[in-house]
């Protein structure tokens, strides 16, 4: 401040008071600039420490929001989480939740979801929100549902009447609704809305702020979608959308702690296998094995469900059955707390006449059965596993007795299949140990008693089980597909030791192999028999290829054709078993066949037995007819080789000659007749 | 207290008795009397300048207040004009202090302690305001609701039935409004 001049005269003194005045004015309007200039700092600051409140709050809600978010064990939660978050944030003292109903958003369920600061005070309002159905343009829901976007209104605006809630809202000493969506894409998963005291008009920053946590939210929808989607897909079969193999062992776990709990409480269960799946999906393609495996689902499915309501009506409690898929064309049922044993017998007789239906697949009808193993849960079983290998077990049974049947479980045949597994690991030991050999049984002219021939016999000594006979071991063979591999090895080794036989013997004596059905379908057969032939040197006529019946009844076109490859190679060709099976002469006339075998139980006896004699008699003219050589087998007594000898068998095989032996006894046995001879 | 409240105190004495009174107040309160509104400041100042202005007027400090308080009003409404307009009426406008006039002066003001009014309606219809702070300021709260009826043209009539000062826990006013 400038120094007051001094005070001299009058004049002086008017002069110095109009300074000072104009001096205090200049003063007066510093200090107003001044006063001015702090007011608009102080404003200044105060709209800069708003809008840093303003942003913080902000910041502070989306991490509210996304802690919840990640946190939250469940939908409803994280909702629950956003409402009281956002009424915080905003001082809105009621926010309320609606839901999609169809995942699309065109209906929204009014949930009873609220987050609610009074006590009490708005629930006249919330009743009134919880009986109103929001969606398709109602109220501001739904307004949101269509849009897609942030809306509000006011208390007294022009377009109040469209809101059935206002007047309700007004009396509860509120101004303003405000809703947003909770999107995924561009569907609307869920509503947030939020009353609030005072009338307003959204700020960009807000609407922003309310879009990211509508984002937000989505997320947690959609993962929530995500981990349902993947605990459905842990639990079920995609082409079928059954349950899969976990979800039944889960379901028959707890039916299994219930039988232990609740005295009388019985279950049952059914595997059920289609019967030659294998060809449906071989000769008509994946797409049809899928097709029939997507009808059965659905033919096992809704058979249970009449049945259910058959058997059970609704007067009880307990059903609560259950189709899976195993895999492949594998199916398993749990009848659950059933009232009798007889139950699941019904159940399988009605599976397999639902099943015997013709499905059609493109365009072609297709017949197919199904074989059902059944175990029922008095069996007392600790392991549920066990259960479903027991069923398994019964299954094979059914298969076994010639598909299309149900068989009950029993332990004997826990006893047989346990046996089967072992011949099975066993079995492809066998070959490398050496305990597979070959016994020779000696083909005998009964004209004059000499050894014309050897059939070659497939042998298992095990070091503890001992001999196991083949009717046992082939099968199991043939299931694990040994066979082919094993019939190459006898093949090869039997014409080797024909070859050794017919050079020291200087006699075309015949070999006779068999060959089982497996091998006929395999399409190396015709090569490998052309190889044996090619690398042992013998006369390929001195070879004879033994085939039951069953073996070409199978796929009889199939079978011709190799068959005549066969004969091409120069190789005999034997009927096993003939007249055992549903002997057809039609197809015995067409195959190229050279020699038959009458079967061991029409010569057995036949001395004491005139059928045998007569059919044994029959089947040998016919055979003479159709220009093919006779072989009887199993002639055990001096009456049954003289009548064969006078019906005209050309050969005859069996114990009264030799039992098969091995080969250096068999070798013996044709060298003691050479010496006698000579 | 906010540098605010004493901006306002400052804008009220020199409106009626004129700024040399103000600053005679500070002087005899031996106070600088540089505020800020975003400033704050001991509520001893506050308190003195009340009791050297009570000394001065010869009245107590309550009406010192209360005075203030109805003066502060239309200062407030100058400079703060959005917290009036969704109202018609000084009840509406009372009822939305704690939910929404004081998270707005949170928000202006980081940092400041309002104090928290709860409300109920007496039998016939009467405003029922409970006043609870440890500053004890009963007085200016009821000058305020003065101030703020006059500002919406209404008559307050304010009868306070329990007082902080004399040992109630918290303040009550029962308050009718009279166009």
């Amino acid at each position: 401040m400038k120094a007051l001049p001094n005070v001299c005269s009058m004049s002086d003194s008017i002069n110095d008071a109009a300074a000072l005045n104009a001096e205090i004015a200049r003063l007066n309007r510093r200090l107003l600039r001044a006063t001015t200039a702090r007011h608009e700092a102080e404003a200044i600051a105060e709209r800069g420490l708003r809008d840093l409140f303003q942003r913080q709050q902000e910041i502070a809600l989306l991490e509210t929001i996304a802690t919840a978010a990640n946190q939250a064990t469940s939908v409803e939660d994280a909702m629950c989480h956003a409402l009281a978050a956002v009424c915080k944030f905003a001082y809105w003292p009621l926010g309320h939740l609606l839901l999609s109903d169809d995942g699309v958003g065109r209906t929204l369920h009014s949930t009873t979801i609220w987050h609610d600061e009074s006590n009490g005070q708005y629930d006249a309002l919330r009743a009134l929100t919880e009986s109103i159905a929001f969606g398709n343009g109602t109220g501001l829901p739904g307004r949101v549902v269509d849009s897609g976007a942030p809306a509000w209104v006011n208390v007294g605006s022009h377009d109040a009447d469209a809101y059935p809630r206002l007047p309700e809202a007004k009396r509860a000493g509120l101004r303003s609704l405000f809703a947003f969506p909770v999107m995924i894409g561009t569907d609307v998963m869920a509503v947030l809305e939020f009353f609030s005291m005072k009338h307003q008009t959204p700020d960009e920053a807000l609407l922003r702020l309310m879009a990211q946590i509508g984002i937000q939210l989505g997320r947690v929808i959609e993962r929530n979608r995500t981990k349902t989607k993947l605990m459905h897909d842990a639990h079920h079969d995609p082409l079928t959308q059954l349950g899969n193999r976990k979800l039944f062992l889960d379901r028959l776990q707890q039916a299994q702690r219930r039988a232990k709990r609740v005295p009388g409480y019985k279950f049952s269960v059914l595997f059920v296998d289609l019967d030659r799946f294998k060809s449906v999906n071989d000769g008509l393609g994946h797409q049809a094995g899928d097709q029939l495996i997507i009808a059965t689902a659905n033919r096992l499915s809704s058979a249970l469900r009449q049945i259910d309501l058959v058997t059970r009506g609704d007067e009880d409690d307990g059903g609560d059955d259950i189709v899976a898929r195993m895999g492949g064309d594998e199916f398993i049922i749990l009848l659950d707390n059933i009232s009798c044993e007889q139950v699941p017998v019904r159940v399988a007789e009605r599976l397999m006449s639902v099943m015997a239906e013709a499905f059609v697949l493109d365009e072609q009808q297709v017949i197919v059965t199904a074989s059902i193993g059944i175990v029922q849960s008095a069996s007392g079983y600790e392991d549920v596993k066990n259960i479903l290998r027991d069923a398994d077990i019964a299954m094979y049974q059914a298969k076994q007795q010639g598909r299309a049947r149900w068989v009950m479980f029993d332990t004997a045949m826990q006893q047989k299949a346990l046996r089967r597994l072992q011949l099975e690991s066993e079995l492809r030991l066998a070959q490398e140990r050496g305990e597979l050999w070959l016994a020779y049984q000696p083909i005998v002219s009964p004209r004059d008693g000499l050894i014309c021939g050897f059939e070659a016999l497939l042998r298992w000594d095990h070091p503890i089980y001992g001999a196991v006979g083949p009717a046992e071991f082939i099968p199991v063979a043939e299931e694990i597909g040994l066979i082919s591999a094993m019939g190459s090895w006898i093949l090869r080794h039997a014409c080797r030791q024909l070859r050794t036989w017919q050079h020291d013997s200087g006699r075309s004596m015949t070999m006779s192999v068999n060959l089982s059905a497996m091998q006929l379908s395999h399409h190396g057969l015709v090569a490998l028999v052309e190889q044996t032939l090619n690398e042992t040197g013998i006369i390929a006529g001195t070879l004879r290829l033994e085939l039951t019946e069953s073996a070409i009844t199978a796929a009889p076109e199939h079978a011709l054709g190799i068959l005549l490859q066969l004969k091409q190679l120069g190789v005999k060709l034997s009927l096993d078993d003939f007249g055992t099976g549903y002997s057809s002469l039609s197809q015995l006339r067409r195959l190229p066949i050279d020699t038959l075998k009458i079967d061991r139980s029409f010569v057995s006896q036949m001395d004491l037995h005139d059928d045998k004699r007569q059919i044994a008699e029959v089947v040998m003219m016919l055979a003479h007819i159709l220009g093919m050589d006779v072989v009887a087998e199993g002639a055990e007594t001096v009456a049954e080789v003289k009548l064969l000898g006078e019906m005209g068998a050309d050969f005859v095989q069996g114990y009264y000659y030799f039992k098969p032996m091995r080969a250096d006894a068999a070798e013996a046995a044709w060298r003691g007749q050479s010496a006698m001879r000579t | 207290m906010k540098g605010i409240v004493f901006n306002l105190l400052e804008k009220a004495v020199s409106t009626e008795f004129g700024e040399e009174t103000w600053d005679k107040l500070l002087d005899e309160a031996n106070l600088s009397g540089a505020y800020t509104s975003l400033g704050s400041y001991a509520d001893d100042e506050i308190v003195a300048l009340v009791g050297v202005a009570s000394k001065t007027l010869n009245l107590p400090p309550s009406d010192v207040l209360r005075w203030f308080g109805q003066r502060a009003m239309p200062l407030l409404f100058a400079r703060h004009s959005g917290f009036f307009s969704d109202h018609a009426e000084t009840r509406s406008f009372l009822l939305s202090l704690n939910n929404i006039i004081h998270p707005e002066v949170h928000k202006l003001y980081p940092g400041a302690i309002t104090p928290v009014f709860d409300f109920g309606v007496d039998d016939d219809g009467g405003l029922i305001i409970g006043y609870s702070s440890p500053r004890k300021l009963c007085a200016l709260a009821e000058g305020f609701i003065k101030g703020a009826a006059e500002h919406f043209h209404e008559q307050a009539e304010i009868e306070q039935q329990q007082c902080m000062h004399e040992g109630a826990s918290k303040c009550v006013f029962h308050v009718r409004f009279h166009q």
